[in-house]
């Protein structure tokens, strides 16, 4: 990349970079502190213009993290087994424990206050407030991905040949049966829950229409998809796997079916491995897997660079006002960027 | 940015009481200096508590790519990516499979992810056997048979139970089965760590020399035993010929094929171009400069069975360049 254009990436007037020792696994935004956690079992706290305060929370390394269903503290599932709610304050209380068994899996719904975490075959889940699991669901291989409709009710889990759909709030929930061929990973649920949509292993997204379990094909990804986001409208669901943020079409009742996808921020000999949508503005923050990070526009072709070189970007958030972006790399780096002090 | 050298991997196979845990145990207590992150299988029974010892769950799933025999290990794929979050804090890994285990779907999953193959790279198959059961295991277990098969370091351990002909009886029939494999006879698995660990089998760029194999193909012991059949060519290779025939041979007969390796010397070319398969897997790359030395002898071999050894040399032979 020539200097003149690596000098001008936003994160060198708007935002800082912070230099940690382990690969992050999540970047969460309480406010405008960014809580990291990271591949030496640590969470990283970065407030505005302070230093990171890490503290030790798990004895291997932290593989899932998500906010609390109220938004004020975190959750980190470890390697060692264990489900740890952490507070800005550092107050750390044990969720559960499974041992032997690696926490890989974290979803939580603000709406109904359902935390789900997998650990291997089960689906363990914790209701509203509970400091204790609750109820599990076991299916039959190892889970590749968790996720929770909007109103968190219905929960997706993706395993060996297809996914498993049920209400997570009902120990008793009847289940639906998704089949397709392959090892289902990440996976997403449309807001109102009329889509599931499945990373698979062999690159490309499978779907089902909810509605009349119609099934839908997403090929043509040079890589596995590990990321998903939906605008907040529920009209477009962006996805990483190629060298373009590659953007759906869900505003139809058909969804994707029969649509071209919208392709945003496309680089040469570059990959995107990160995607999240602003949470106010139809504006999608990219990463890729050359420590790139870029905005794109959903109006235009136009897009800003923010940060310009590092390892691959592996966890990439917006506060919930908008106001800050946070990045990290599998070198420890991150980037902070305030999108206020451009007003 | 240059990339990070990758994570070398050992499979560690052999039939249940060859002496696998033995090996294990002394791999984790030893004083070598190195830090091995352990994949034990379910049923594992290491004595020692270790934070970089993971359970392994031998999730074998097919892949949905049209191959028929490509199945891979779901858990390792995830296990290797969630130890890599550690990164730094271990130098290699071994992966121990149960002993009913087929090694192929093992092997496979280093062939066909391109993230673990961007962070860890098959190393080595060491197969432990136990010198005193495995001629009766291999009457009747195809999983004995193909442990050693895929091998590249075999461990021929327990010598101290058998007598010295029962002992010749079990390394003929090994060599009759995989001759390419470094055999190393020992009891309690006592060897040096370093001639089983981190070898480089995989590794195109260390593929030295293929042996002639020294016994005759036709020693079947019945018909679908697993043989060894090493051709040569002294007429350079035709790439042009050799690429499309070992693509039909090996999508034709790849459940059949399971491990190949190839050093070939194409015309005019000053580099060795290696080769090396997994059931229909393949992987080849131009390597290093043939010494002045050293005789341009293009050779292959393939373990499996029904093997034709008539037909692949007459195959490997129509790849040559036609004297004039």
């Amino acid at each position: 990349m020539p200097v003149a254009e690596a000098e001008a990436a936003l994160i060198h007037r708007y935002g800082r970079h912070v230099a940690l020792n382990a690969a992050p696994t999540a970047l969460l935004w309480l406010g405008t502190t960014a809580a990291v956690a990271l591949g030496d079992g640590s969470v990283c706290w970065i407030g505005d213009g302070a230093d990171p305060q890490a503290m030790p929370v798990h004895g291997g390394a932290i593989l899932s993290a998500c906010r609390s269903p109220d938004g004020a503290e975190i959750v980190t599932g470890g390697d060692d087994g264990r489900v740890c709610r952490i507070s800005p304050g550092g107050k750390v209380a044990e969720l559960g424990v499974f041992a032997r068994r690696w926490v890989e899996h974290l979803v939580v719904s603000p709406a109904s206050g359902l935390l789900v975490a997998g650990v291997g075959k089960e689906a363990v889940v914790w209701a509203k407030g509970a400091g204790a699991p609750s109820h599990r669901y076991a299916v039959g291989s190892t889970i590749g991905g968790l996720a929770l409709d909007a109103k968190g009710k219905r929960l997706a889990i993706t395993h060996y040949n297809g996914a498993t759909l049920l209400y997570g709030t009902n120990p008793e929930s009847g289940r639906v049966a998704l089949a397709w061929t392959g090892s289902h990973l990440a996976c997403t649920l449309h807001p109102q829950g009329r889509f599931l949509l499945t990373a698979l292993q062999e690159t490309g997204l499978h779907g089902w229409r909810l509605a009349d379990l119609r099934d839908m094909r997403m090929g043509g990804y040079t890589a596995k998809t590990r990321c998903f986001c939906w605008d907040r409208k529920g009209r477009w669901l962006a996805t990483s796997g190629d060298a373009a943020a590659i953007l759906w079409p869900f505003d139809g009742k058909d969804g994707p079916m029969g649509k071209a996808p919208l392709l945003r921020a496309g680089r040469k000999n570059a990959r995107v491995t990160q995607v999240a949508f602003h949470p106010k503005d139809d504006v999608l923050a990219v990463g890729y897997d050359d420590g790139v990070v870029a905005l794109a526009r959903l109006a235009d072709e136009n897009t800003l660079l923010l940060d310009t070189e590092g390892d691959a970007v592996t966890v990439l958030a917006w506060n919930d006002a908008g106001t800050r972006l946070g990045w990290g790399g599998e070198d420890g780096r991150i980037g902070l960027l305030a999108m206020d002090a451009r007003a | 940015m240059a990339p990070s050298p990758t994570i070398p991997v050992t499979v560690l196979t052999g039939y249940l009481g060859a002496g696998k845990t033995t090996l294990l145990n002394r791999i984790l207590s030893e004083n070598h200096g190195r830090r091995y992150a352990v994949i034990v299988n379910e049923f594992g029974e290491i004595g020692i508590d270790n934070d970089l010892i993971v359970d392994a769950d031998e999730e074998v799933f097919e892949m949905n790519n049209g191959c028929i025999c490509c199945t891979v290990r779901g858990d390792l794929i995830r296990i290797i990516e969630g130890l890599m979050k550690r990164k730094g804090t271990f130098d290699a890994i071994v992966i121990e499979t149960t002993g009913l285990a087929d090694p192929a779907p093992v092997a496979q999953t280093f062939f066909v992810d391109d993230e673990v193959r961007a962070r860890a790279s098959l190393d080595a198959i060491v197969t432990v056997v136990d010198a005193r059961h495995i001629l009766l295991r291999l009457e009747d277990s195809h999983e004995a048979e193909e442990q050693i098969a895929f091998a590249d370091v075999i461990l021929l351990n327990k010598t101290d139970l058998v007598d010295a002909q029962e002992l010749e009886r079990v390394r003929q029939r090994i060599r009759t089965i995989n001759a390419q494999a470094t055999l190393h006879e020992t009891q309690n698995c006592v060897v040096p760590l370093e001639d089983v660990l981190e070898r480089g089998a995989f590794d195109l760029g260390r593929i030295l020399e293929i042996e002639p194999n020294f016994l005759s193909e036709d020693d079947h012991e019945h018909d679908d035993a697993i043989t060894s059949v090493s051709l040569r060519s002294e007429a350079p290779i035709r790439p042009e010929l050799f690429m499309p025939w070992l693509r039909r041979l090996t999508a034709e007969q790849g459940q059949d094929i399971l491990r190949l390796k190839g050093v070939l010397a194409f015309p005019g070319e000053e580099q060795r171009y290696v080769v090396q398969g997994v059931h229909m897997l393949l992987d080849g790359d131009h390597q290093r400069d043939w010494k002045p030395d050293e005789a341009r002898t293009s050779r292959m071999v393939f373990i499996g069975r029904n093997l034709d050894r008539a037909m692949l040399q007459a195959g490997f032979d129509g790849c040559a360049v036609r004297a004039a």
